[in-house]
């Protein structure tokens, strides 16, 4: 099976080894995954700004990228989220894209989605001695209503233990120019994460949003440098003995 | 009330270092959304009842010009008195008209949104009618004279030594108190020697219902049943979004209401009154006066992309469920209506360009529109705005200007790999020079909030795309789309 | 003028873009229908306790004269206002006069200001009810020249006389019977449920805001 890959901006360029994490999981359960080097951002930041015209461009071109591919899967809810939930209304007066916007949401799949609903598989084959938690992240749970599945590929790691997060679908603040605009409040939101997670006891703090993951990371590394938070594809990939040297 | 929508981040400051706001935030956080769940898991199927009352909203909305003049045709064959006010300064004419061939020298109020929006008590007072708020939260803010801390419970935050010194001083008390039942219990006896003598009383009105013509009220106090039964005279006040279309629909909403507002199965009075009263009666108004405000929401109503506000029923569900609101409360939102609701109303009713705050302060996380009980999508509403504000605004000042070529370069990069790829190379030197052990701390420029409570890791020195290049995997389809891109 | 406002309103959101609503989805099931009439008087018994208040069974309207007299006995009432037609067949002076109470009906109370008078005066209220339903229970009483309004919201006490025959599962069957003929809709019908209440000072909640503190429902169960 073909999957191509949408690796976001935010992987691209601070977070890479996410999107290597993705290829080897998904090379690892059977899937030819394909990368368009053409591709670049799905324009959410232009979008949520206001930027429409902008985001418009940004549009168009993901749309041209990704074509006809029959599987489109992204480690992260708010891209997939965006081309699903905003690109037909966003091309609303350009009849031919927006067709293709409609046309292409039907492709889309946030990445834990793709592995338990379409491959039908929960366990990876990875092990992992400790205790874990799981972040809703707001896109990922709200807008895509996916939940069961992160879950289930946690659960099915060997060793591990998932302990509940407390107020775990609350949002961590992040909101892309939110937490530059408004950091007294994006603060006063991510340290409540943070503290959510410290009173679990877990381990690690997994989620499967890379903006959330830029934010809490970014605020674990400044006050709680000990703690550790993770991608769950990053989880996955270097928890599975068979494919982490790949 | 004095309007603050254009200090919402310095009040939103104060508020975040306010302990007992924030004591207070944090209950109403964890057990309103509690309560409510408890109240919605009443009904036998929640999903389908909530389903019933969006379709009822949606339905009131689209029929909205219909279901006015039904309603309104039906209230005045029942007697009651119709005025339509296309703005505040023409409903609080009207009130203010009424009071004075009246004779009126004081009115008491229930507690209702619409007269705080169009500034009613300030009017009324600044013309020698004096008005008492009724509703115990509403007393509190009226005497402190500030803006609801929260829909369903405008005073919650405020300590009961600031009630108790405000009360002494109007004389609610004689001796200082900071027990809150004998606060409540001080407020009764001081408002019912109001109540006896009563000769008007305002009103606002939860549901007005087209086939029957009939305003319904819901409450837990009495103190709207009090004011529709004592005097005289009585107003009942509502934007003209209020009308359901049938009594049926007015009963499921108001249990969805109730759960939504308190966590309820149905609040302690729901009084419907459908004109003023028989000739034969001895209590309740003589007169019965409707005032329909339009105040702005004929222009939502025709802004298609924003109709959906209309929908709402102020129930507060979206505040509780807010994470933004949860740390700062209801006082920076500067207007009657704060949290979600607030913010994407306050922009219709204020000025998309005034209320920049309150459609930016907002990480798009969709708590609201999925608690919301009306079904509206406050984050498409609220990207909305930011889109007409980047519209109306992008050749107005030096740095919008500036921030529109930005994102049109970043458009640009993101329509190309190249660019991309080049953009990048060229930014990461200069990004990377900030950071001290492999991260960033602080930034001169730019995303500096970002820094007041994290880091930020250096670019690493491969992008996914350079990364995947050097793998040196097969792919063809590369080869086919490089051909055509 | 009004007219003029009206229509400037009315056009303008008559000349906007319409869609068609939805159909509306399947209309909500209420379980409460099903409930036989001993399931209603524990439900409606059940709710109204959860809310402070309290239910009695009279056997016949002598049965209730006793009850009212104990009640009125406990709380010490000096003096109260009775209303409700007939009041179920209860000799309300009677009951007065037997305990020592004071009891105003509406034939001492010769307009609006007496009226005002004896309900803000008033230890309690006497009424009678039109329906109760079980779904909250909650009390349903339609106002009218014989049910002043004040008798049941003024007064600390509200005690609600009920025949069990009015005792129905959902509000919808109260509002059908009120609202069912357009010509006989009441000026004000009102749901009771319990006392009046207030949280408004730092969520501490409390009964008697405005209205009664205490709601008692005496439902009689015979003729």
């Amino acid at each position: 099976m073909k999957v191509s890959l949408f690796i976001p901006c935010t992987v691209d360029l601070m977070m890479p080894e996410i999107g290597v994490a993705v290829y080897r999981i998904l090379s690892h359960l059977d899937t030819r995954p394909v990368y368009h080097s053409g591709q670049t951002c799905c324009g959410q930041p232009l979008y949520n700004a206001g930027y429409r015209d902008q985001a418009k461009r940004a549009a168009r071109h993901f749309i041209k990228v990704f074509g006809d591919d029959e599987y489109i899967v992204s480690p992260s809810g708010s891209c997939v989220s965006t081309v699903k939930q905003h690109y037909a209304e966003l091309l609303a007066d350009e009849p031919s894209w927006c067709d293709r916007a409609r046309n292409i949401s039907k492709r889309m799949y946030e990445l834990s989605q793709f592995i338990v609903d379409v491959l039908g598989i929960t366990d990876v084959g990875a092990s992992f001695e400790g205790k874990v938690t799981y972040h809703e992240s707001c896109h990922i749970f709200r807008a895509l209503g996916i939940s069961e599945q992160p879950r289930k590929l946690i659960a099915s790691v060997r060793g591990a233990e998932l302990v509940e997060l407390g107020n775990a679908t609350a949002c961590c603040g992040f909101g892309g120019e939110f937490s530059t605009g408004f950091p007294e409040i994006s603060e006063a939101m991510v340290k409540a994460k943070a503290v959510n997670f410290i009173n679990t006891g877990a381990d690690v703090l997994l989620l499967n949003e890379p903006g959330c993951l830029l934010n809490i990371s970014g605020y674990l590394h400044r006050n709680h440098p000990q703690k550790r938070s993770m991608h769950l594809a990053t989880f996955l990939a270097e928890n599975t003995r068979e494919f982490s040297h790949a | 009330m004095h309007n603050r929508v254009d200090k919402f981040k310095e009040t939103a400051r104060a508020e975040m270092k306010n302990e007992l706001s924030q004591a207070f935030l944090l209950m109403l956080s964890l057990g309103a959304p509690i309560m409510r769940q408890i109240g919605m898991s009443s009904f036998p199927d929640p999903a389908a009842a909530e389903a019933y009352g969006r379709a009822i909203r949606t339905e009131s909305i689209e029929r909205l010009p219909e279901l006015l003049e039904e309603f309104k045709k039906n209230a005045q064959a029942k007697g009651a008195k119709v005025i339509w006010a296309r703005d505040s300064a023409e409903a609080k004419a009207s009130v203010l008209d009424i009071a004075k061939k009246r004779g009126i020298n004081y009115i008491t109020k229930g507690k209702s949104m619409v007269t705080e929006e169009i500034g009613l008590n300030e009017h009324l007072i600044s013309n020698g009618v004096d008005v008492f708020e009724t509703d115990l939260g509403e007393v509190i803010t009226q005497m402190l004279s500030r803006a609801p801390f929260h829909i369903v419970g405008p005073a919650l935050n405020v300590p009961p030594e600031e009630i108790s010194a405000v009360f002494l001083k109007r004389g609610v008390i004689k001796q200082p108190t900071v027990n809150p039942v004998e606060l409540g219990k001080a407020v009764r006896e001081y408002m019912r020697e109001k109540f006896r003598y009563l000769d008007m009383g305002i009103v606002g009105v939860n549901m007005a219902v087209a086939e029957t013509g009939t305003i319904i009220n819901v409450e837990n106090e009495g103190n709207i049943r009090m004011n529709k039964s004592s005097p005289r005279t009585l107003v009942a006040i509502m934007s003209i979004e209020k009308v359901v279309p049938t009594m049926a629909d007015a009963l499921h909403m108001v249990r969805i209401l109730s759960r939504n507002c308190t966590g309820q199965k149905l609040t302690g009075y729901v009084s419907m009154d459908t004109g003023p009263k028989k000739s034969d009666e001895m209590d309740g108004p003589e007169e019965l006066f409707i005032i329909i405000v339009d105040n702005g929401r004929s222009e939502i109503y025709r802004d298609i992309k924003v109709r959906e506000i209309l929908k709402c029923i102020r129930c507060g569900a979206c505040l509780n469920a807010c994470p933004i609101y949860a740390k700062i409360g209801g006082y920076p939102y500067g207007f009657s209506y704060s949290g979600p609701m607030g913010q994407i109303l306050n922009p219709m009713l204020l000025g998309i360009e005034h209320t920049s705050d309150l459609f930016r302060a907002c990480t798009l996380c969709g708590a609201c529109k999925k608690i919301c009980p009306a079904g509206i999508d406050h984050p498409s509403i609220i990207l909305e705005y930011r889109a007409r504000q980047i519209k109306d605004r992008k050749h107005q000042t030096l740095s919008a200007r500036f921030e529109n070529n930005l994102a049109t370069c970043s458009s640009l990069a993101m329509s190309s790999s190249m660019l991309w790829n080049l953009a990048v190379k060229t930014v990461r030197p200069l990004f990377n020079s900030l950071a001290e052990d492999g991260y960033i701390r602080d930034m001169p420029f730019g995303a500096k909030g970002w820094f007041s409570c994290r880091n930020l890791r250096a670019m690493p020195d491969k992008t996914f795309h350079e990364i995947w290049k050097k793998l040196n995997l097969p792919n063809p389809d590369d080869v086919r789309k490089k051909e055509t891109l | 003028m009004s007219s003029q406002v009206r229509n400037e309103i009315l056009s303008k959101i008559k000349s906007a873009q319409r869609n068609d609503p939805l159909p509306r989805p399947q209309l909500p099931f209420l379980s409460e229908r099903a409930l036989d009439r001993e399931q209603m008087l524990e439900r409606f018994t059940a709710e109204l306790t959860s809310q402070t208040g309290t239910v009695y069974r009279a056997k016949d309207r002598k049965d209730a004269e006793r009850v009212l007299s104990e009640i009125a006995a406990a709380e010490g009432f000096k003096q109260v206002i009775a209303v409700g037609k007939n009041l179920q067949g209860i000799d309300i002076k009677s009951f007065g006069n037997s305990n020592g109470i004071t009891v105003r009906t509406l034939a001492d109370l010769k307009d609006r200001e007496a009226l005002r008078k004896a309900a803000f005066a008033a230890d309690a209220g006497i009424t009678s009810a039109d329906f109760a339903i079980a779904e909250t229970g909650t009390l349903g009483i339609i106002f009218s020249k014989d049910q002043p309004r004040l008798a049941s919201i003024a007064p600390p006490v509200h005690i609600a006389i009920v025949s069990i025959e009015k005792l129905y599962p959902v509000y919808e069957d109260a509002v059908k019977q009120v609202f069912g003929n357009v010509n006989e809709i009441p000026s004000q019908f009102a749901f009771i449920t319990g006392p009046s209440a207030t949280a408004d000072i730092q969520a501490i909640s409390f009964k008697g805001m405005h209205g009664p503190t205490k709601v008692i429902v005496i439902f009689i169960m015979g003729q």
